[in-house]
């Protein structure tokens, strides 16, 4: 059994949950969300070599970064940071909770979604802008919690990534 | 080398500093290496110089540096100051470098050997140091250990008086285990059902160990959320602790969970463990740790490096007590506790006197015919119970000398029969009153009988004999002889003897028995019994009985006289008296004794005095009538509600005055039968309401008419109402009751439920529905009341009354009826009835009449309507509903027509210009009256309504304008005028026709009487 645990993270209503949940295992309510402020959930990715069980850790979304429970990324071996498509701001939210994750735990994998890709008239954020992240290296994919595009090689990606 | 020297001894001098070096080895060394260059340098020297300044200057040259480096490090070693400083400032650095285990050898015992002084020194220091690391630690444990305190008191007390507590406690001695542990071991039912091994850091599953039948959601998940909620509280309320949540709880769940260094373990615990179960799964989990620390410390979430930490695991989950337990009431026996030691207490203080009730007791035991069956000692009071044999020694009587008091003492006895043998001696001997010739007496336990007695006597002994067979000892009469056959016919001499004597008139002078014959001899008088026949019934055998008798009447009147007084007994009325030697009775007497005493006076005519009786009054009527009388008032007497005041005869008439209740029998029907003439009795009855409960109860049925559901009964001379009845029934009698109180038995209705809410809706609502059923056309098919509602359905005929309508008037809640009806048509003859006239419109002829369910049309009608009616009768057969138009006849008008001719025949003629006709015409006023009211009543018969036209005419003379009006004032008149003859104005109608409607052709100048009239035309509608 090989198990990794994953954080994501992202601002108030970028789509997390639903992205998930088509695509995960779990046994707990979203009221989890709102009471303890985590839900867990877990992610089977078949790798070619092995299969490594995803804990995904679904911490409450929070655009006050001050009220993000940093304890919660305690452990964790990678991140899914998830920003929505149409929201030009949730993208600066995730890169500061992956500040704040990262200064706290030290550097750790991620993966980056833009979410909602689904809704290109109201898309928000240039092509440009996100070449640039690519530029950095980073694992960028346009995601939509509704068709469900990409959200698989997200995880298969980041999968790969933490079990390297 | 450029001068020949001593190389042996140049390095013997010491050099200025030089204190330590070996010399003598240095210059060996040094030759040595001199020959190894020269041989023959070697054989020139054979000894070392012991100085040689040449070698100083070669150490000078060769290790002058390191000489002083080292004379600095000797005087650092040297100086220990310095040593401290160049030691100190490595050290921190060393010890990092130093290998781990090695260094804490190393220290450990130092470290100890300071800890150990520090504390001799002044405890206080490392108490402070270490107080905020030992705190937390101290009062977890002190919290636990309390905890288990507690529990296994709980638990000990819980099982220290039980049988199992007993079993425990032996099974604690044959183990050598502790009771606590053995009470433990048995009494806590748990189970461990899940065990989870959590990566401290990440929160991810090591391992998880299931028992059997235990199931989970995804181990992994639940792992997870279990750290999250852990850093959920610990962020939420800021707690520093590194312990962790310790306890979750949730019903018949908990959740223990000890934290280690690396790895947290969680147990997943149904029911109630003890509290030390947390050192066992801290154990496990401390094992867990030292076995696998290392991979635990780089767990990276790949679980296969921990695959040996399962079985350490798996003997978490096998932990669990099953066995039952069950509370035992120990504060019971603490409470019997309680009660016993004083008890105890009294005991020892009354066991003096109990010793003494003993001695006691057992005296009594011993008595002969006294059995004790029960005795005992409480609160200082003796009681005893057994049986007694009457024969037998008083048991009060043997307290005398035993210092028993007394009055503390309470006896039972009951009496019995002892079947020892002197009492049943005692007994025989009293109830079977032995003969003189018998002898009873006690051979070896046995009761002997001895000597003579008759077979009756025999016969009574041998029952008494089998009776006392059934336990008692054995009793012999086979000793005694039976006398018998002469006893008994002695006995019967002597039943005949005494008869004798007590016959009047016969005196036995002497009788005697010898060998069998029979001896009598006296004197009787002519008027006593034959001693002969008075011999028959007696078995005395008359062949064998020898009699002497002389007759000895005396004749003198004192004789007779007491003689007649003994013989007829007269009654105090009456008075027996000597005159001249003649016996007179004067007096009064029913007729009965007068008539025994003249059969005395005709006996006594035979040659004794003269008895004249002719004084005696005969009052046997009244006497009879009197005695009736009182007959029937001790009836009346008897008769409850019936109270005689006073009664009187006077007079021959009877007087009787009292109370009666209206409720009582009548004193009067009572006298039926009794013989009392009812012309003669006076009485005065006053009506009062008895108060005995009877009547009062029958007043109380009569007044108060409960309901079915209560019930009036006496008890014990209370007037109790039982059952349910409404409120309003309720007052009424609690009315009733109170008007009772005055003197009255109680009437007591407290057991009487008050229904009246519901009972009030349901009557009301029974009411309706009795109602609807009542109507014709309703039929109600089901109905209920349910929950304060009213459901009723069934079919109601159009025609009948509106159900809805119906209710109005019967207080029933309109709201909470709740009603389906379906049309039908109703074959009730009345509805048929209704349909028919609403749908044949009957003429008004015909009537339709229900005559036993048969609905007959009877009158004239039409054909055209006789037809349809016909034609409906056959529809209504097809329903089984008989309609019979047999009766129907066609209305003719033909004898109307007839007078209908004649009316329209008939004018009213006027002279010219007037408007009142001529005396001339009244006759025919007359009969047109009668002739309009004829017809006018025959149409009406008919169904018709015939209506007459007066069109008043005038003849052509004068204007137009006036005709007219002449023309409708003669018509307007004649209508007076018949209607004065008694023609209805209804039926009138008035018309002018003025000149245009001339009877005859005229010239209008002269005009023409005939065409001054009023006409009449008949009009049937």
């Amino acid at each position: 059994m090989l198990q990794k645990k994953i954080c994501m993270l992202g601002g108030f209503a970028v789509g997390k949950t639903s992205l998930v949940r088509r695509f995960v295992q779990s046994i707990f309510s979203e009221t989890y969300l709102t009471t303890v402020g985590v839900k867990i959930d877990k992610k089977s990715v078949a790798l070619p070599d092995k299969t490594v069980d995803l804990i995904l850790w679904d911490l409450a979304g929070e655009d006050d970064i001050g009220s993000f429970r940093v304890s919660y990324v305690r452990g964790a071996t990678g991140l899914v940071l998830v920003v929505d498509g149409t929201r030009a701001a949730t993208l600066a939210v995730a890169l500061t909770l992956r500040e704040r994750a990262e200064a706290e735990f030290g550097a750790m994998p991620f993966v980056l979604l833009f979410n909602k890709s689904d809704l290109a008239d109201r898309w928000a954020i240039s092509d440009s802008e996100i070449n640039e992240l690519r530029q950095l290296g980073w694992q960028i994919y346009l995601t939509s919690a509704l068709s469900g595009e990409h959200v698989d090689d997200a995880f298969r990606q980041l999968a790969s990534m933490v079990t390297k | 080398m450029t001068s020949i020297v001593d190389p042996i001894s140049l390095p013997q001098r010491a050099a200025s500093n030089d204190t330590e070096i070996d010399r003598e080895a240095l210059a060996s060394l040094l030759v040595e290496i001199a020959r190894n260059v020269d041989p023959d340098y070697r054989a020139r020297f054979d000894g070392v110089p012991t100085a040689d300044p040449r070698m100083e200057t070669l150490r000078q040259l060769l290790v002058g540096r390191e000489i002083s480096e080292l004379s600095r490090v000797a005087h650092l070693l040297d100086e220990p100051e310095q040593l401290a400083a160049a030691v100190g400032g490595v050290l921190p650095d060393a010890a990092a470098r130093a290998s781990h285990a090695q260094l804490g050898e190393a220290l450990a015992p130092a470290v100890e050997r300071a800890v150990q002084r520090s504390i001799q020194k002044n405890p206080r220091t490392l108490t402070d140091i270490l107080y905020p690391v030992f705190l937390p630690a101290i009062r977890k444990s002190i919290g636990e250990k309390i905890d288990q305190t507690f529990q296994s008191l709980n638990e000990s007390l819980r099982h220290i008086f039980t049988w199992r507590g007993l079993k425990w406690r032996f099974e604690a001695w044959r183990t050598g285990a502790s009771f606590s542990e053995v009470v433990l071991k048995h009494s806590l039912v748990y189970r461990v059902e899940h065990v989870f091994l959590i990566n401290r850091n990440s929160g991810l599953l090591i391992t998880h160990v299931t028992a059997e039948n235990a199931t989970s959601e995804d181990p992994q998940l639940i792992s997870s959320m279990l750290s999250a909620i852990q850093d959920f509280v610990k962020d939420s309320f800021n707690e520093k602790e590194q312990s962790g949540l310790d306890t979750i709880r949730f019903g018949e769940l908990r959740l223990w969970s000890e934290v280690g260094p690396f790895a947290t373990l969680v147990a997943v615990i149904r029911g109630n463990p003890p509290e030390e179960l947390h050192e066992i799964i801290r154990d496990v989990l401390l094992r867990i740790h030292d076995e696998s620390s290392q991979a635990l410390e780089q767990f990276d979430g790949d679980s296969s490096q921990l695959a040996g930490v399962e079985t350490q695991l798996q003997t978490c989950v096998e932990l669990k007590q099953e066995e039952s337990n069950q509370g035992f009431p120990w504060l019971v026996v603490a409470a019997v506790l309680l009660v016993l030691i004083p008890a105890g207490g009294w005991f020892l203080l009354s066991w003096q006197s109990g010793q003494r009730w003993q001695a006691y007791v057992s005296r009594l035991g011993t008595q002969p015919g006294i059995i004790v069956a029960e005795q005992k000692m409480r609160d200082g009071q003796f009681y005893i119970a057994g049986l007694r044999d009457p024969l037998a020694a008083d048991p009060q009587s043997l307290l005398s000398g035993t210092e028993v008091d007394p009055a503390r003492v309470h006896s039972r006895w009951q009496f019995y029969q002892s079947l020892e043998p002197e009492f049943v001696l005692k007994r025989l001997t009293a109830s079977l009153t032995p003969p003189d010739s018998v002898r009873l007496s006690i051979v070896n336990d046995r009761i002997v009988a001895e000597g003579e007695a008759t077979d009756t006597w025999i016969n009574r002994a041998r029952a008494a004999a089998q009776q006392l067979s059934a336990g008692g000892p054995v009793f012999d009469i086979s000793k005694v002889r039976d006398v018998s056959p002469e006893a008994r016919e002695a006995e019967r001499w002597q039943a005949y003897v005494s008869r004798l004597e007590t016959q009047p008139g016969i005196i036995v002078a002497e009788q005697k028995v010898r060998d069998g014959q029979f001896y009598i001899a006296g004197l009787r008088d002519p008027l006593a019994a034959d001693p002969q026949s008075l011999l028959s019934g007696t078995q005395v055998d008359p062949a064998r009985v020898h009699s002497q008798w002389q007759f000895y009447q005396s004749l003198e009147p004192e004789f007779v006289l007491k003689r007649l007084t003994a013989s007829l007994t007269p009654p105090k009325s009456v008075r027996l008296s000597i005159v001249n030697d003649r016996i007179v009775a004067e007096g009064e007497a029913p007729d009965t004794w007068i008539d025994r005493a003249r059969a005395a006076a005709q006996q006594l005519s035979a040659g004794g005095p003269a008895f004249d009786i002719s004084k005696v009054r005969d009052v046997s009527p009244e006497a009879r009538a009197a005695e009736r009388w009182q007959a029937y008032v001790s009836r009346l007497g008897s008769q409850p509600g019936i109270i005689v005041a006073e009664q009187k005869m006077r007079d021959g008439q009877f007087y009787i005055a009292g109370l009666r209740d209206p409720l009582a029998a009548d004193p009067q029907a009572l006298l039926s039968g009794t013989g009392v003439d009812l012309a003669r009795v006076h009485s005065q009855w006053q009506f009062y309401q008895s108060l005995d409960p009877k009547f009062v109860v029958k007043r109380l049925t009569a007044s108060l008419t409960p309901p079915k559901s209560v019930r009036l009964s006496i008890v014990e001379d209370r007037i109790v109402a039982e059952g349910e009845a409404p409120d309003t029934w309720i007052d009424r009698a609690r009315a009733a009751a109170r008007q009772l109180s005055a003197g009255g038995p109680e009437f007591d209705i407290s057991k009487v439920r008050d229904v009246s809410p519901e009972a009030r809706a349901a009557e009301h609502w029974q009411h309706y529905v009795s109602r609807l059923e009542a109507q014709p056309g309703i039929i109600v098919a089901q109905q209920t009341a349910r929950g304060g509602h009213f459901y009723i359905s069934g079919l109601r005929d159009p025609l009948a009354a509106d159900p809805q309508a119906l209710l109005s008037g019967t207080k029933v809640d309109p709201a909470r009826v709740h009603s389906q009806w379906q049309f039908y048509q109703s074959l009730d003859p009345k509805f048929v009835v209704k349909r028919l006239t609403a749908s044949l419109t009957p003429p008004k002829s015909v009537q339709l009449s229900i005559v036993q369910d048969r609905i007959v049309v009877v009158g004239e009608a039409p054909a055209a309507w006789i037809n349809r009616a016909r034609a409906a009768a056959q529809q209504l057969s097809a329903d089984g509903v008989v309609l019979d138009v047999s009766q129907l006849r066609e209305l003719s008008l033909a004898e109307l027509n007839n007078l209908r001719e004649a009316i329209q025949a008939t004018d009213i003629l006027f002279y010219s210009g007037k408007v009142v006709p001529g005396p001339e015409q009244t006759p025919v006023l007359d009969r047109l009256a009668d002739q309009l009211k004829e017809f006018a009543q025959n149409a009406r018969k008919s169904g018709v309504t015939a209506r007459f036209m007066l069109t008043g005419h005038s003849d052509a003379t004068g204007r137009e304008t006036s005709n007219a009006s002449i023309s409708a004032a003669r018509a307007e008149t004649v209508r007076a005028l018949l209607n004065k003859r008694g023609v209805a104005p209804e039926l009138l109608l008035v018309r002018g026709a003025g000149t245009f409607e001339p009877a005859v052709p005229e010239n209008s100048r002269t005009g023409s009487s005939a065409n001054r009239r009023v006409s009449v035309t008949v009009n049937l509608d």
